[in-house]
């Protein structure tokens, strides 16, 4: 992560779906955390799914299985 | 002379199956060795018969020893002292061994008989004082011969001293026989240590270089490991290199204006986009993302046979993964290349077109299309128009037109979509082709029936505007297919916004609306992210899924956060409410906490603000005061 927390998209972001609600000051940096960790555990789903597939790259089946799964259990 | 050396190999290997033996400590050896032992003896020695006390190995070295001294050692060396001289190692080496082997078996009998081996001792005292004495008188006639034998004498003396010190202290209870020292021949050591010097020296140059080499070998193996292995992961520099080779191909796609590559591109595609517009008809949306694939393979090839071969046969099976696979290099290259093509062209052209593009694009996207029977006509269409355009602008055109669109097709989710149609038509035009040839290009694809009427009518007032060519348009218009109502939507806005490619205010317009929306998080950083975490090569269609992943993600994020802040009764999505969410997800458990996460994931400006850190005088940083936190 070289270019550093993209905060005002977030806040954007989150504006756009849920215009009443507020972020607190640290908030969105939480929020990118949760983020990032969201794309570790889909990069990491995609990449289980391709080494089963034995393809030595991700593909778009991969990352659509590994979405399905790893949106259900980010749900919260 | 003979027999005593006989003699004494035997003692040898008899004291050496003894020696071993015992440090076996097998009785059982033992006993074997006890035999043998008797046996040798009994050869070598008939007159001793085995008595009691023979029965034991102690008692045989016992004997052995008492009997050994008849013939000392030491006797013969000095005897032919000169001798020895000439060719010290041997007898030095004979007297050492049997020096040493006599040792073994004192050492290990000494409980029993100390007596006896004093008496040993002393006579070998005798002997060897009596050796040294000899020598010494012999040395300093021996000096007269060279420095080099009396080093020799020296350094045998030395030797025998030194083999002969441990024992005579061992056995002679710790008396200490003040041995005579000789005067060192200052210039004789002198010499002889020179000698060695320049021997060290050399052996040292010698070693010293080998090992420069072989140092700097290995040094500069290391370093080019080192710097070869600079990469976080080696899979990136492939693709890297891939992303190299587009450039490549596109300055080569873009420069390469000749019709002969076109031509030859656009028969392969023609030829399979009709295979192709067969193929899309029968089609779910997964069979579809394949078939662009597949379309593109066929479209991007460069081999007219063998896609034409292998289009055929993807289409009969429904395009394999492994098909796909193998030929999505291809593909991917291509797309980029034409993506790049397609970047230069949207340089060229007004930006209007792009945006009219890109929404086209987005809304075929969404729109869920029945091409059956509009490609059929189309097919039919294209295989008409095949035989009337030219063969090399149409070549060219349709394959700018496909790869466009499908370049298109990538980008829909994420750019607002006009038309691939005008970005191939916008070539078109600089290549003066015919826009029948679009037409038909658009059509084998699935998406086409729409592009198709937008193209034609968007050529036909291109043609108008850019060149003579597309004047035949309008010829073409009947040709295309029932529009449907999505067509008739992008057909409405695009018409009007084709004569204000020009201006750049509705373009903008439209930009900001899109913006406004929906604050899109850079594609270009996700893909950064992912790429990271991947570890592997990603497939550029995956980012698309990815980002819609994302946008669901955010989606569930601000759901989950608005219900817990309203479970607590705020308004406020605070930092409780996302450790809660996270925990909720497992990412926060009892063994990791989320200081741990936070310190492993964001850099360290942010781990500043998040996790408070006590200073000196009774500080926190970051400060938690009354003001800053929005309840008081």
């Amino acid at each position: 992560m070289r270019r550093g927390a993209p905060r005002g998209t977030l806040r954007g972001l989150l504006r756009s779906h849920k215009p009443q609600l507020r972020l607190a000051a640290g908030g969105d940096l939480l929020v990118h955390l949760n983020f990032l960790m969201f794309l570790h555990r889909l990069a990491e789903e995609a990449r289980t799914n391709a080494f089963e597939n034995k393809s030595k790259t991700i593909k778009p089946e991969h990352t659509i299985a590994a979405a399905k799964v790893i949106l259900k259990r980010s749900r919260g | 002379m003979d027999g005593v050396r006989a003699r004494r190999e035997s003692r040898r290997s008899l004291r050496r199956s003894l020696g071993d033996r015992p440090r076996s400590g097998s009785g059982s050896g033992r006993v074997v060795v006890a035999a043998a032992a008797r046996r040798a003896l009994l050869r070598q020695q008939p007159a001793a018969f085995p008595d009691v006390d023979n029965d034991t190995p102690r008692a045989l070295l016992r004997r052995v020893i008492r009997n050994q001294p008849q013939v000392s050692p030491l006797a013969p060396p000095i005897a032919d002292h000169k001798e020895t001289e000439d060719a010290p190692s041997e007898p030095s080496s004979r007297r050492t061994s049997s020096m040493v082997e006599l040792q073994l078996p004192d050492i290990v009998p000494e409980d029993t008989s100390i007596s006896t081996f004093r008496m040993t001792r002393s006579r070998k005292k005798l002997s060897i004082s009596e050796f040294e004495r000899a020598a010494d008188k012999r040395l300093p006639q021996n000096q007269a011969h060279s420095t080099l034998d009396s080093t020799l004498a020296r350094s045998l003396r030395m030797s025998l001293g030194s083999v002969l010190a441990p024992d005579t202290v061992e056995k002679r209870g710790l008396l200490r026989r003040p041995k005579n020292r000789k005067a060192i021949d200052i210039a004789a050591f002198e010499g002889g240590v020179e000698q060695n010097m320049q021997r060290k020296a050399q052996n040292y140059l010698v070693e010293l270089q080998t090992a420069s080499m072989i140092e700097a070998a290995t040094a500069t193996s290391d370093a080019e490991i080192m710097l070869n292995n600079t990469e976080l992961f080696v899979q990136p520099q492939s693709v890297e290199q891939n992303q190299k080779k587009l450039p490549a191909l596109e300055p080569r796609l873009s420069e390469s204006k000749t019709p002969v590559q076109r031509s030859e591109i656009s028969n392969a595609t023609q030829e399979e986009g009709r295979l192709v517009g067969r193929v899309s008809s029968v089609g779910t949306d997964e069979g579809r993302t394949r078939r662009y694939s597949e379309e593109e393979l066929i479209n991007d090839g460069e081999h007219v046979d063998n896609m034409a071969h292998v289009s055929q046969e993807t289409s009969v099976n429904d395009g394999e993964d492994e098909q796909g696979h193998s030929q999505q290099s291809e593909p991917v290259e291509q797309l980029s290349a034409s993506a790049e093509v397609a970047g230069t062209m949207e340089h060229h052209t007004n930006t209007g077109y792009s945006e009219h593009l890109e929404k086209k694009l987005t809304e075929r996207a969404e729109s869920q299309i029945i091409m059956t029977p509009e490609e059929e006509v189309v097919a039919e269409g294209s295989v008409k128009h095949q035989d009337s355009a030219k063969p090399e602008p149409e070549m060219a055109r349709s394959a700018r037109a496909g790869s466009l669109s499908r370049h298109s097709h990538a980008f829909s989710s994420e750019k607002s979509g006009t038309k691939p149609l005008e970005e191939a038509v916008e070539q078109a035009d600089e290549l003066l082709e015919d826009r029948a040839v679009m037409g038909q290009l658009d059509g084998p694809e699935e998406e086409s029936t729409e592009d198709e009427v937008e193209m034609e009518g968007q050529e036909s007032e291109e043609g108008s505007m850019k060149t003579p060519t597309f004047v035949r348009a309008p010829a073409y218009r009947p040709l295309p297919l029932l529009p449907t109502p999505r067509s008739a939507k992008p057909a409405a806005p695009e018409s009007p916004l084709q004569p204000q490619r020009a201006k750049p205010v509705p373009k903008t317009s439209r930009k900001s609306q899109k913006k406004q929306r929906e604050p899109a998080l850079a594609s270009s950083y996700i893909k950064q992210i992912f790429r990271h975490y991947a570890k592997m090569p990603v497939a550029r269609d995956a980012y698309q899924i990815i980002e819609k992943c994302c946008e669901k993600y955010f989606k569930q994020l601000s759901d989950d956060l608005e219900v817990y802040a309203h479970h607590a009764g705020r308004k406020t999505v605070e930092m409780a409410d996302l450790e809660l969410l996270m925990r909720r997800q497992r990412l926060v458990t009892d063994k990791m906490p989320l200081h741990v996460l936070i310190e492993r994931y964001l850099p360290m400006e942010y781990r500043k603000l998040l996790i408070p850190v006590a200073v000196s005088g009774n500080k926190v940083i970051p400060s938690k005061s009354m003001w800053s936190s929005g309840k008081w």
